[in-house]
């Protein structure tokens, strides 16, 4: 008799997240495995739920200047850029030039701390970690200038409509040059360091490769889709604010694997930096911050629909105004819910080890992605503040 | 080209971290920390309160023996700094310009940093009314 040898294949049910040291975001990857090999992927999000969009509507259209910019903390800029040109929209503002410079300033400033944050998460989850702490010590920097700059180190309250909330001087102009001539060799050369390294190169070529079709197919957006030879972006496509008047380029590359979206983020991190300076050089006179006692109180009725390019892709907003002091609906849709909703299919075929590189390279931003829910409070006892400052204050 | 030479300067460097309770954290003068009513200015006009996007700020009356002739509703604004998000709309909103700002970022252990009354009330003090 001969043997006959039956082979049953195993898959093993793998939950990644959304508590895992190895994810930075509350995302839950559920990983079927076939031995190594990733056959399936599910993506659950939800974790990270808090009503935002309805807390536009309950507030009025200057609160949500704020509560925009708090629906991500690293990209805080660009969501309240964004909701402020739409609000400009309806209400027929037009910042003066200055101030829009003056915008572009922030949010490309951002997108440079962004990307090197991310770059930075992507070498701890490596297992790199002297590179991780070299990049967060020069991250710094760029969290000095945007202090400089906006007067917060993360949010900015920068924006507001018909201009921003405050202006620089020569000196403080000059500082921030400085503090961007003190970047420029480190990004460049951590960028070197990421195309040579063997540390890095072993665990990122080839891996989570995405072909231009994939990137069509499955709407993804941003550094993403031009790390696989896709020239979209939307700076280049808007041209909203001054992103016309200043030269600059749309990086791409061809390889499409999570080296290229690695590299594509430092290259665009190099050329905000360019942008940065450019701006500082020839910014325009005039008056940039707007008082905001004589902004009208009433949006009025009508709809605008803005784009902006966030540091992870496209970020769009959709606002109804309804002829009251508040918008009747804010519609949010960030880069990440393109990215990480969508990209299910890319890890196929790859081992377990490479799906947090394959999701980091996505640049996740779940607090982006996942936004509503007001919690009333139950039956919760509160004791007031001032009850505490006293019980203390005896003591 | 690799980590080591950049590692190999930083064994010789002085660590970049601040030794913070006593090393001063290095902060930007117009940074947005701790601000509070001056009372020699504020009007009681309640606007910084209906402004306010994370409803810290409450309208108290002021007390009994404090009569001021630019305040006739009485009523000054305490920020609950707890709640306070720092955005300085009530700054930026006030007409009569009565917010006092500092970069005063350290809220954690001082209990008369968690709200503006003993601030605002000091005001009166050293300005007179």
């Amino acid at each position: 008799m001969t043997e006959t040898v039956l082979q049953i294949p195993i898959s093993l049910e793998i939950p990644i997240g959304p508590q895992h040291p190895a994810l930075h975001e509350p995302v839950m990857l559920k990983v079927y495995a076939d031995g190594e090999e990733v056959v399936k992927v599910e993506i659950n999000t939800g974790y990270n739920h808090r009503g935002v969009e309805k807390l536009f509507e309950m507030n009025s259209f200057y609160k949500g200047v704020f509560i925009s910019a708090r629906i991500c903390g690293i990209c805080n800029t660009v969501h309240a850029n964004v909701y402020v040109r739409g609000i400009e929209q309806l209400l027929g503002l037009e910042p003066s030039p200055r101030a829009k410079y003056l915008r572009v300033l922030a949010m490309e400033l951002e997108r440079i701390h962004s990307h090197m944050i991310i770059n930075a998460i992507m070498a701890e989850i490596l297992g790199f970690d002297t590179l991780f702490m070299l990049i967060m010590r020069d991250r710094e920097l760029v969290m000095k200038a945007k202090e400089i700059l906006t007067g917060g180190r993360v949010i900015a309250e920068y924006y507001m409509p018909g201009g921003v909330r405050r202006d620089i001087d020569d000196v403080k102009k000059d500082r921030i040059l400085d503090i961007l001539k003190k970047i420029r060799p480190r990004l460049e050369y951590y960028k070197k360091l990421f195309e040579i390294d063997p540390t890095i190169t072993n665990r990122l070529v080839d891996v989570g490769v995405l072909k231009p079709r994939d990137i069509t197919l499955h709407s993804l957006v941003g550094p993403t889709a031009r790390g696989s030879g896709v020239k979209t972006d939307v700076r280049a496509e808007d041209r909203y604010e001054v992103y016309g008047e200043i030269p600059w380029n749309v990086i791409t590359r061809n390889e499409g694997d999570s080296l290229a979206r690695m590299l594509v983020r430092w290259d665009e991190a190099i050329e905000s930096l360019n942008m940065c300076e450019y701006i500082l050089t020839h910014l325009p006179g005039g008056q940039a911050v707007v008082d905001e006692r004589k902004l009208p109180r009433v949006l009025p009725l009508g709809e605008a629909f803005t784009r902006v390019e966030a540091p992870r892709g496209e970020l769009t907003y959709y606002i109804i105004g309804g002829g009251r002091d508040r918008p009747y609906r804010v519609k949010v849709r960030t880069p990440s819910f393109h990215n990480i909703i969508n990209s299910g299919f890319s890890y196929l075929g790859y081992s377990i080890a490479d799906v947090p590189v394959i999701l980091v390279s996505y640049d996740p931003c779940i607090s982006c992605m996942e936004r509503a829910i007001l919690i009333k409070d139950g039956e919760k006892k509160y004791i007031s503040l001032r009850d505490i400052v006293n019980m203390k204050r005896v003591r | 080209m690799s980590l080591w030479s950049e590692i190999l300067k930083n064994v010789f460097k002085k660590p970049v971290t601040i030794e913070y309770p006593k090393v001063e954290t290095p902060i930007e003068k117009d940074f947005r920390g701790l601000q509070y009513a001056d009372l020699n200015k504020c009007n009681g006009c309640s606007l910084c309160a209906i402004e306010c996007p994370s409803k810290a700020i409450e309208m108290r009356k002021l007390p009994e023996d404090i009569k001021l002739k630019h305040n006739p509703r009485g009523l000054y604004p305490v920020i609950n700094y707890p709640s306070c998000v720092f955005c300085y709309r009530c700054v930026t909103i006030c007409p009569v310009n009565a917010y006092i700002t500092t970069n005063e970022y350290r809220l954690a252990t001082e209990t008369e940093k968690l709200l503006s009354d003993t601030l605002s009330l000091q005001t009166l003090k050293s300005g007179g009314a």
